[in-house]
């Protein structure tokens, strides 16, 4: 009489147990392409991840940047809000330069540096004997987390 | 006084048959005891099973929407950088396309490159040169167009060139 029933709730909880292994498998292989799609994504974008996750340094932009001048000044460093759940910092800077091959050569590598840069307008070019003198804004985007941003003068020549 | 010639045997309440009967029944309900106790604790382990795998689906769960949160911020951060690293390209053109634009003869002392305009300052040998040569390309980019000349030492003349796009096209671009 006893073993009736405890059969019949084997066998229910026999087949409730083979539903949730199946959808466990489902979701652990859904998991597992996740997991790979992500860490595929990580290794493509690691410069894109790590530019968003580095704090804007101006010294080090100079230091990166001042071979395209033959002097570059950032003047200063201003936060400028949220674009996108992104920090946006205005950053003016100043330089001379020979020719605007060297300012092509710059917004070049500005694509490449290591942190996410925009120059934008104004852009102001002005003569200055055999110099150009340039003046322009440039906005660094970083995760909105970062805070850390500190203003500061710098001349690298 | 003797009434029967054979002997009597001893008679025990447990005969052969009774205690055969005895050890059937007792191993029978012990096989079934045996069973039962089988089905409880499978009943147990399934239900554990169950449970630990269903904790497991959670955990799935939360670690999945964790990725595709990273996933999507991933997304979005290579959505920007790309727009970010188009704009400057597309800077970089426009600039070089504009130093392209003023010819040999007229030499610019400064060129302010605005959001929606462009403002040159510079000289020229005469009105014609710069009319022909500058102004005419100019004002087939820009749509508002203002030139204004002021006389130089040498003869020549400095010019000021203020060139507006509308708003609409701008918004448009955006």
């Amino acid at each position: 009489m006893v073993l009736i029933p405890t059969g019949q709730e084997y066998r229910v909880k026999r087949l409730e147990l083979k539903k949730t292994l199946k959808e466990y498998h489902k979701y652990s292989n859904f998991h597992d392409e996740t997991a790979e799609k992500l860490k595929d994504m990580q290794g493509t974008n690691r410069h894109i991840i790590d530019a968003f996750d580095a704090t804007f340094n101006p010294k080090r932009f100079e230091q990166q940047h001042k071979k395209f001048f033959t002097s570059l000044h950032i003047s200063k460093i201003s936060y400028d809000g949220v674009e996108n759940g992104f920090a946006i910092y205005e950053v003016n800077t100043t330089s001379f330069l020979n020719s605007p091959k060297s300012f092509y050569d710059f917004l070049d590598a500005v694509n490449k540096t290591d942190w996410v840069v925009g120059v934008r307008f104004p852009i102001d070019f002005k003569r200055d004997a055999e110099m150009i003198k340039s003046s322009f804004t440039m906005k660094v985007y970083a995760n909105n987390k970062d805070k850390n941003l500190t203003a500061s003068v710098s001349l690298a020549k | 006084m003797k009434y029967s010639y054979i002997k009597p045997r001893k008679k025990s309440v447990l005969t052969q048959e009774f205690q055969l009967l005895i050890t059937f029944f007792t191993i029978t309900i012990l096989m079934l005891f045996m069973t039962y106790s089988f089905l409880l604790y499978k009943n147990y382990a399934f239900e554990k099973d169950k449970a630990v795998r269903e904790n497991n689906i959670v955990q799935l769960q939360k670690s999945l929407e964790i990725m595709k949160h990273d996933i999507s911020f991933i997304e979005t951060q290579k959505a920007l950088s790309e727009k970010v690293y188009t704009q400057n390209t597309v800077l970089k053109d426009s600039i070089s396309n504009l130093f392209d634009l003023v010819p040999s003869r007229i030499t610019l002392s400064e060129a302010k490159l605005l959001k929606n305009g462009l403002i040159l300052y510079g000289i020229t040998p005469s009105k014609d040169v710069y009319n022909f040569m500058l102004h005419a390309p100019l004002r087939s980019i820009f749509n508002k167009t203002y030139s204004s000349f002021y006389p130089a030492e040498n003869g020549w003349f400095r010019f000021v060139s203020t060139n507006y796009v509308d708003d609409e096209e701008l918004s448009v671009e955006d």
